[in-house]
Formats: structure tokens, sequence, C-alpha cells
């Protein structure tokens, strides 16, 4: 793994469900430090394309290259790239059966051999940073939707990846509990994390994105920096979409 | 404001409630006894339970411990009551592990697992046990005789049972280094899954098991050699003698032919459990933990099977609970369980009220003892919260 290469390098990617054509030869370079957020209607692949990143989707043709390593069907290269990339989910996924802390500690434990009083201590200063310190002794379902986000990304943050992956990490929260999630992510983009962002949160996009990609039946219709995506769409298919998105 | 009276404390009420039910329930056992009574001593019939001093005069075919026709029948009914929990504990035991392995085909992706674990569900599940025990005991009375035994790696096998190669040494021996191996291999599994062990290195926590496991089995290695006689040969093996097997270890074929029923029918009942169980978990969950690096087994011993097992152990202990009560099809083919010990005391000591009070008093305990820790494993492995995400 080359930490000088870009970080995420997507070729010709295509992906089939069945006969369904669900990636249509994506590209897309994102650098490190790099934060690039990627939106467009429901069904377009926005999912898939990141599921594709951390193989939770095998890929059907093209190349993914993560930090200069290409994945190909060996395990072990997979296993070595879900150790740097980091996910965050839509449903939050925690493991309702462990304790915050134990959702925390687990993976660094199993996968990175650290010690317990290690990933202990690294778990409580990430649930610090998320600002839920006090919730480590809690089981997932006692916890609210946007403090069970939070600790998703604390969890994932315990394995110090390189890259984060979201999706759509506020679409199952209240509104009034989107803000909480989004401003962790602020942080996190302000310190310098490379982040691949599928959210509707224009605001959002606006605020930290350097590049902010629109997709739509399985490609890439337009990829821009926010001040040009949103004051100037090039496409058609674009303006619609934002026009929908903001119009309300 | 006054302090609310005592009377319109909801818990007290309740109490009160449970107290006055209990009560009514208590005096008409009481009545129906003393009239029960009365009535038979004026037909002449003594009752009580003095009977169960008197010796039996007749044999049990299977017992664990030595028992001779001079015993009492308490010890007959403790021996028959053994070996109900006995073939319980080998029965669940074997149903869980064969089930586990038919959920897991039946779960799994591969397409010639799956079809294999369909057919034996369909199978075993829609034939009646009775059936599939006589099946079992006429296959073990269809094997040939002892001249022509089947000779397996030092084992023969023949219609009057299974002769393994055994070693020399006495029951209670047995019995202690069973019991060394069972309580160690019971503390292992505590150490390994109980939170009380959180808080130490995952490594240590496993060393620690380990060696629990080693003391049982040093254990049980020094029961054996302290009582086994030295003036006998270690290991006895069966040979042919005459027209019969002597020396090694016989288990006869009521016990075998019960045993696998209880198994396999129980395992394709325990093996659609296991299947609802993983159905039950959200692909959620094991996409994160795939996403966070862990391995195909960790995903399965962290995520999959804890969250699996969580939904299956409600089911599961209505299903154990009614595979204890099938034990007692035993009887069919002359395996001398509780149920069939009972019948033969009966018809021995014409007692039938007291001995059938007797059996369900037994068969009561059994169940209720084995629902009640089942359901405190239960309740204290129960997810915490409420359950906004998960299974879906
Ligand atoms: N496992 C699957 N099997 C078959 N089709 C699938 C599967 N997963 C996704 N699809 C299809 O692939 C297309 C892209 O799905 P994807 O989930 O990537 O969309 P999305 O852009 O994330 O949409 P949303 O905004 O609703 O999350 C959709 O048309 C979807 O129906
Ligand atoms: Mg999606």
């Amino acid at each position: 793994m080359d930490l000088t290469a870009p970080a995420i390098e997507l070729t010709d990617l295509d992906k089939f469900y069945g006969t369904f054509h669900a990636l249509k030869g994506i590209s897309l370079t994102v650098a490190k430090g790099e934060k690039v957020v990627v939106c467009g209607p429901s069904g377009s692949g926005k999912s898939t394309m990141i599921r594709c990143i951390n193989q939770l989707e095998e890929h059907d043709g093209g190349t993914i290259r993560v930090f200069g390593t290409t994945l190909d069907d060996n395990v072990g290269l997979i296993d070595e790239i879900r150790r740097e990339v980091g996910m965050v989910f839509q449903q939050f996924n925690l493991f309702p059966h462990m304790t915050v802390l134990e959702n925390c500690t687990l993976a660094p434990m199993l996968v990175r051999k650290t010690s317990r009083a290690d990933a202990e201590a690294t778990a409580m200063r990430y649930l610090e940073k998320v600002r839920i310190p006090d919730q480590a002794q809690k089981y997932p379902g006692q916890l609210s939707g946007g403090q069970q986000q939070r600790v998703a990304i604390a969890r994932a943050l315990c394995m110090q990846p390189e890259i984060l992956l979201f999706d759509e990490p506020t679409s199952a929260l209240d509104p009034e509990m989107i803000a909480e999630v989004l401003d962790v992510m602020v942080t996190l983009a302000q310190e310098g994390m490379t982040m691949i962002c599928v959210t509707h949160e224009m605001g959002f996009a606006r605020k930290v994105a350097d590049r902010v990609v629109f997709m739509d039946k399985g490609e890439i219709i337009e990829e821009a920096p926010p001040e040009d995506f949103f004051g100037n769409p090039k496409s058609d298919r674009t303006r619609l979409f934002l026009s929908q998105v903001l119009g309300h | 404001m006054a302090a609310p009276s005592i009377w319109r404390s909801k818990r007290f009420r309740g109490a009160a409630i449970q107290a006055g039910f209990v009560a009514v329930l208590v005096a008409l056992i009481i009545g129906a006894t003393l009239t029960a009574r009365a009535n038979l001593s004026a037909q002449g019939l003594t009752s009580g339970f003095g009977f169960l001093w008197k010796s039996t005069g007749w044999e049990i075919n299977f017992t664990l411990m030595e028992t001779t026709t001079t015993d009492p029948y308490w010890w007959y009914l403790l021996m028959g009551l053994l070996n109900t929990l006995f073939m319980g504990v080998i029965g669940l035991a074997g149903a869980s592990i064969l089930g586990l392995i038919v959920g897991l085909m039946r779960s799994g992706r591969n397409p010639a697992a799956r079809l294999l674990g369909t057919i034996y569900i369909e199978l075993f599940r829609n034939l009646p046990l009775i059936l599939q025990l006589f099946f079992w005991y006429a296959l073990a009375n269809a094997l040939p005789n002892p001249r022509n035994s089947l000779a397996f790696a030092g084992a023969l096998l023949n219609a009057r049972g299974i002769y393994l190669p055994g070693l020399v040494i006495g029951r209670g021996t047995v019995a202690l280094a069973v019991l060394a191996i069972l309580v160690s291999a019971a503390l292992a599994v505590w150490i390994l899954a109980s939170r009380r062990f959180r808080q130490i290195e995952p490594t240590r926590q496993r060393r620690l098991a380990l060696c629990s496991t080693a003391a049982g089995l040093a254990l049980a290695a020094l029961a054996v050699v302290l009582g086994h006689d030295p003036s006998q040969p270690w290991i006895t093996m069966p040979k042919l003698a005459g027209l019969k097997i002597d020396g090694g270890f016989r288990i006869q074929p009521e016990f075998y032919a019960l045993a696998i029923a209880i198994m396999t029918y129980g395992a394709a009942y325990v093996g659609e459990i296991v299947r609802g169980g993983f159905k039950a978990v959200g692909r959620g969950q094991m996409e994160a933990a795939n996403a966070l690096g862990l391995s195909p087994w960790q995903v399965f011993s962290r995520v999959r099977f804890p969250l699996a097992f969580r939904a299956m152990l409600p089911i599961l202990i209505n299903q154990y609970v009614w595979l204890i009560k099938a034990t007692t099809l035993g009887i069919a083919v002359g395996f001398s369980d509780f149920f069939m010990v009972i019948a033969s005391s009966i018809t021995h000591s014409g007692q039938t009220l007291e001995f059938i009070a007797i059996l369900m008093g037994g068969f009561l305990l059994i169940n209720f003892s084995l629902a009640a820790v089942l359901n405190r494993l239960n309740r204290a492995i129960a997810l915490k919260g409420h359950q906004t995400t998960g299974a879906t």
C-alpha cells in the first residue's frame, strides 16, 4: 500500500445484478485528504459504487485501486483494504449485543491485535471526539438514533482508517439529530480525513466538499467543485435533481 | 396530601391476589388428597409411600450404577430417573450439534448442502417419532448374530449390541472422571462467555479457559489411574467366546436405538430453529463486521452466531422440554427410563396412583429445572434497550 498514490482510483467500473446494469463504467479518482460528496436520485448506484470500494459488493469489470493496490479476488488483499477503509451505514448497524465500548474495541483487538487497554483508551478518545464518552457502557438499543450513528462513526475511527465511506449517514435520523452527526463529520473533514460521502445534505456538501459527484442510472453525469456544481450545473439532469432537492 | 394507603398500592394488591390464589390451590389439593385417602382405605387399599423401602425382586436391564434385585423401589426409581437424564443429556446434545449442522447447511449458499439439509428435515420431521424408533431398533436387531459380528477398529457390532474396547475401571471412577470433565468444560465456557471476564485480555482469557479444561482432563486422568485395580489389565477388548461376546464395553440396542431416534428427530426441529435464528440476524450487522475487516470465522463467532443464538433460545427451550418428554417412548423398545421403571413398578406393586404421582413429579422436576436454567440464560443475554435497528 502506497500512501503517496491516490487514495481511491476507480476505472471503468462495471457492476451487474443479474442482467441489470447497476454501474456503467464509473471512473473516479479521490486524492488523499480529499472530500467527495456523491448525490443522485434513488437507485442511481451510489451505494453500489461505494460498497464496491470495500468489496461488500463484488465488481464485474474495471479496476479499483486503493492507495495504488489493485483489488482482485485475492482475499488477503480485501482484508488489507478493509483495515484502511472505514464505513458508516445509513442504518448504523451497531452490534446490539455489545456495549458501545465493546463495539469500538472489537475490531482493533481482533483485526489489529491491539491490547485491550490500548483499544479501550483509543475507543474512549474517539467517543470523546463524537461527544458521547458518558455512553460507553450502554447498549446501542439504549441510545437515540443520532447517538447510535455517532458511535458507528467512532467504531469506524477506532480502526484508524485512512479513508471513511459514508452511505447516507443522516437519512435514517430525525431532523433534530441530523445536525449532531453532521457536526462530527465536519470536524473529521477539517482534520483532513479522506472521505467519500453519499448524502443529500447539500449544506454539508457546500461546506466541506472538494468535489460533488452527481450520479444517475449507474453513470457519473457531472463532477465539479461545490461552487460550480450548485452555481452553474452543466447537465439538465443535474439541474432537475438540484431543483428537486433544494426546492423545498 | 396524606400518605397513600397500603391498600391502594399496586404492588401490595398484586401480592395479595397471588397469596390468596396459592392458599385456595393448596386447600383444594389437601382436601382432594384427604378424600382420596379416606376412599382408598375404605376399599381396603393401602396408600402412602412406605412401599418405597421394600425390595423389588425384579431386574432393570440398563442402569448406570450397580443394582440388584434386593434393592428397594426408591433406588430403582432413582436409577430410572438417572437413565432418563442420561438419555436426555445425550439426546439433547446430539440433537443440538446435528441440528446446528443441518441448520447451517440450510442457511448457507451451497445449493447441494441446502438440498441435503432440506431432504433431511423433510424426512425426519414428517415421520412419527415412534416409527423412527422402531426403525432404528429393527435395524439394530437385524444385525448379524454374535458369531458373525461385524468388526470395526476393535469394536464388534451385532444384534446384541455394540461392543467397544473399554477401560477396566469401576462405574464410580467413570462418574468422577465425567464429572471433572463436564465441570471444567462448563467453567471454560463461562470464562469465555461471561461478562465478568470481559475486563482481561482476550489472550489471557483463552489461556485461562484452556487451563481449566486441562485441569479437568488431568483430574479425570488421575481418577482413572487411582481407580484402576492394579491386578487387572488396563484395557478389555471384546472377543467372541462361544456363542456370545466376552469383554469390552457393551452399548445395548434399546439404548442406542432410542438415542439415535431422539437425536435425528430432534435435529430436524433444532435445524429449523437454527435456520430461523440465522435468518433473524440483520444483514447490516454482518456487513458492518465485514467492513471492519473481521475474518469470516470472526464474523460468525462474534456477531452472526451470538445474535442468531439469542433469536433461537426461547424456541429452543420449548423444543428441549419436548424432547425430554419424548424419551418416554423408550418403553416401546424396552429401554428402562424413568417411565418404564414406573410402569414395571406399578405392575409389580399395584401402587398405581403413588407411582403416577412420582412419575409426574419427576418429569416436572426435570423440565422445570431445565426451563428455569435456560430461561435465566435467556434473560441474561437478552438484548438491552429498544431494538430500533438490527433484525429486519
Ligand atoms: N442486491 C441487489 N440485487 C439486485 N439489484 C440491486 C441490489 N442492490 C441494488 N440493486 C439495484 O441496483 C440499483 C442501484 O442501487 P443502489 O442501492 O446503489 O442505489 P442508490 O443510488 O444507493 O439509491 P438510494 O438513494 O435509494 O440508496 C438499484 O436499481 C437497485 O434496485
Ligand atoms: Mg443507497
